[in-house]
């Protein structure tokens, strides 16, 4: 196989170690895949398909041809993580977060971290991202970001260990989470036998925690509040998921039309007449959320709505203006916000990466594209960016007059050797390279997460972009003592 | 002038009737109508009557300082009118020298070194970034060098700031029509910019457009003028409606008022409302209906000095 990093290194991977041999936490998987004649696998396979089509687990992929839903790829060959492995990402990531809601409830009061010089200021008041409208407002247990997804990769070092680095912050609305559920639902309906061979840590009870951090972040003074799931509807990408974590917590979806504000409270239309709402868990994006206060074109949001939540009589999660912390040209930052605002140092390391933006970092970037990965600072979704590797001189030629229009608008990161874990393919098993996605939740005092998270996989031989969206899979992923 | 400033003092009505051709079943607005405070503007009285009356209305203070008024009517109606009657006293600022102003280079060196972390940042740098960047109805990117080319001519090298935002707000003023037909309240910089018409908004965002192009912060000042001129003086272009004009931050003399559609320097007789980023930020009223099918605004403004010692009430 062919992995298009910098000669002489070589990807980390998480079955086998570097003289080839399998690791402890994979070696009961291996036993029972040598006893597993291929055939049964494909029919399982074929299983998976056929269940997935019928429970509707679809995404919407823009671009393509006539806005087609299709499956998400699953993989059947699980990403195995050690349990003690597991506890020191949780730790990273529980500080990463903390450091994420301290910086969004300084930047929307009193800026400490800006008169200190630690984050240049243009970075937060030139971002689309920032919502003045957010300063000095007040939110439940001063938490913005109650549900982050952190994509996290692993490299080889220098000495062959792999490393667990920070890719992106994810704090809007974070998707995915609907397929650690299915997927792991899938495995053990599939394979019941070999959740006999491990002890797989449970991901199952995320809908109870997440409505359990819902209610946490109610407005004060209610005791039992009511959380509803606010969707833009059902041509939206993520659809099946907002049904579905409705479904799962016990929970109304509903889309703007349902939802009207009176006297400053939040009511959602029912058939036994209007009903107080509390906690929106929203899926819509901040400019679609009020058109009072936002986009004015909006159909998909409730007029009122901002200033309902701006009294404090209802709780919006995610908050409003969390994009101004997880967009990439705040990300070099966030080691720095550790320091700052917890006193401690990152547990978690960010890939290291370039600021376009610094003469000298352009110079650089600009003489090391081909070894490069170029992103756009506000792009998402594994659109708009650069493998410097894996393309062709001419489109390489092509981004650098795109950077040097407006290089403020791009990063660079070295070409990281992501690590693989094998996979089935049309030949039999290949490595691909993976990612993870664990879902951290923030109410009350506690940061919570199930053990795990989403991992993705890159499908295509070499490729490195594991985003659903650039046809990407996943895989269920364990985590085992 | 060698006597000290006095206090002006106006009366203001600032009148919006809307008329829908269907029934209206729920209105929610928002007002920038009760002119903000400020060293040299005291307001004295102020009164909001809107009919029908709300079923709530409340205010706050938006995030760029200025009050602002959120009502809801959630009975069917058939129009709105929203009055808002103020009493307000005016002095004029004492003017900064423009000659002694710092160069314009200058200016826009001191706000970028102190907004990209390579300079110590006061508050007041911190402040006036809120208005460095692109907004809403003033966009910033590659596209608006042709504004900084604009401003170019004006932007000598080394010239005074202030010396060179007067001369801009005088070409503005001298190479563009005043034409009410020509645009609206949506009307782009662009086509202001393209056409070489328009009113007192897109003069106003032109100017920002050019500033910010440059690396300036400026801030877009909504407010009134003066309705019925003192005898012997020209009636001003803008009365009778609310009017807007520009601020420009200049890091030893602060903001500094201009109005490029009357090519002046607002004193005692620019009276203001509220001042953001852009026209969206203190449109004087907007709001969201449901029903109403379409409907015809009318505004009115007047704005009558109040004599003498019955002024301060």
């Amino acid at each position: 196989m062919s992995i298009t990093t910098k000669p002489g290194s070589r990807p980390f991977d998480e079955m086998y170690d570097a003289s080839g041999a399998i690791r402890p936490h994979y070696q009961p998987y291996a036993a029972w895949l040598e006893g597993t004649p291929r055939q049964l696998i494909d029919r399982k396979r074929s299983e998976a398909d056929i269940a997935f089509h019928r429970v509707g687990i679809t995404f919407n992929v823009y671009g393509a041809e006539g806005g087609k839903e299709r499956l998400i790829p699953f993989d059947l060959l699980p990403r195995i993580i050690p349990g003690e492995e597991w506890r020191a990402l949780e730790r990273g990531l529980a500080q990463r977060v903390r450091a994420l809601n301290a910086f969004l409830g300084d930047i929307y009061h009193g800026q400490e971290i800006l008169r200190a010089g630690r984050i240049p200021a243009d970075q937060i008041l030139n971002n689309a991202q920032f919502r003045a409208e957010m300063k000095g407002v007040d939110v439940p247990g001063g938490l913005y970001s109650m549900i982050a997804g952190i994509d996290l990769v692993r490299a080889a070092g220098a000495d062959g260990k792999g490393e667990f680095f920070v890719l992106e912050d994810n704090l809007r609305v974070p998707s995915g989470v609907s397929y650690m559920l299915e997927n792991r639902k899938m495995m053990m309906r599939l394979f019941p036998d070999l959740f006999s061979r491990y002890e797989v840590q449970p991901v199952d009870h995320y809908p109870d925690l997440l409505l359990e951090t819902l209610r946490a972040v109610a407005p004060t003074g209610v005791l039992d509040p009511t959380v509803v799931v606010l969707t833009p509807g059902a041509y939206n990408s993520a659809y099946f998921e907002h049904s579905f974590l409705a479904q799962q917590m016990g929970v109304e979806l509903v889309e703007g039309q349902d939802l009207f504000v009176q006297d400053e409270m939040l009511y959602m239309r029912t058939t036994q007449g209007p009903r107080r709402v509390d906690v929106i868990y929203r899926r819509l994006d901040d400019d679609f959320l009020d058109p009072l206060a936002f986009r004015a074109d909006s159909m998909l949001g409730v007029p009122g709505l901002m200033r309902a939540y701006r009294a404090g009589h209802v709780t919006l999660a995610n908050a409003v203006g969390t994009g101004v912390a997880d967009d990439k040209s705040i990300y070099p930052y966030v080691p720095e916000m550790v320091r700052f605002y917890l006193g401690e140092e990152p547990i978690l390391n960010n890939v290291p990466t370039w600021m376009l933006r610094e003469a000298d970092d352009l110079a650089y970037v600009l003489e090391h594209l081909p070894e490069l990965v170029v992103k756009e600072v506000h792009g998402a979704g594994g659109y708009g960016m650069l493998v410097g590797p894996a393309s062709t001189k001419a489109e390489i030629e092509d981004f650098r007059l795109r950077i040097l229009a407006a290089p403020e608008k791009y990063i660079a990161q070295p070409t990281l050797s992501l690590s693989t874990c094998p996979t089935f393919v049309e030949a039999g098993i290949a490595p691909r390279h993976i990612d993870l996605r664990p879902f951290v939740l923030s109410g009350g005092k506690e940061i919570r997460m199930v053990p795990g998270g989403l991992t993705r996989v890159a499908l295509k031989e070499g490729s490195l972009v594991v985003n659903s969206s650039q046809g990407g899979g996943t895989k269920d992923t364990w985590v085992v003592d | 002038m060698d006597s000290s400033p006095v206090m002006q003092y106006y009366d203001l009505v600032h009148d919006t009737i809307y008329r829908y051709t269907g029934p209206v079943l729920l209105s929610q607005q928002v007002a920038h109508l009760r002119p903000r405070e400020r060293l040299r503007q005291r307001l004295l009285s102020h009164r909001l009557q809107i009919g029908p009356r709300p079923s709530l209305q409340r205010e706050r203070t938006d995030f760029f300082g200025n009050p602002v008024s959120f009502f809801s009517i959630d009975r069917r109606h058939d129009s709105l009118a929203v009055q808002a009657v103020s009493r307000v006293g005016v002095l004029a600022p004492a003017w900064p020298d423009a000659a002694a102003s710092l160069p314009w280079e200058a200016a826009r060196d001191h706000l970028r070194d102190a907004l990209s972390g390579h300079a110590p940042l006061q508050d007041e740098a911190r402040e006036a970034g809120q208005y460095r960047f692109g907004s809403p109805f003033v966009a910033i990117g590659p596209q608006t060098l042709r504004y900084a080319d604009y401003a170019m001519q004006c932007f000598l090298p080394g010239r005074p700031l202030l010396e060179a935002a007067a001369a801009l707000s005088s070409r503005i003023h001298a190479e563009f029509h005043f034409d009410p037909a020509a645009t609206s309240v949506a009307t782009p910089v662009a086509q202001v910019f393209a056409e070489r018409r328009g009113v007192c908004q897109d003069f106003s965002h032109l100017m920002i457009a050019c500033l910010r192009a440059l690396g300036l912060a400026a801030r877009y000042v909504s407010g009134y003028l003066l309705t019925a001129p003192p005898p012997g003086q020209p009636r001003l272009v803008g009365a009778d409606a609310s009017h807007a004009w520009v601020a420009v931050w200049c890091p030893d003399a602060g903001w500094v008022e201009f109005d490029p559609t009357n090519d002046m320097q607002p004193a005692d007789e620019h009276i203001t409302l509220a001042w953001g980023r852009d026209y969206g930020d203190v449109c004087p009223l907007r709001g969201v209906i449901l029903g109403g099918a379409s409907h015809a605004a009318e505004v009115a403004v007047t704005v009558t000095p109040v004599a003498g010692r019955d002024a301060p009430v």
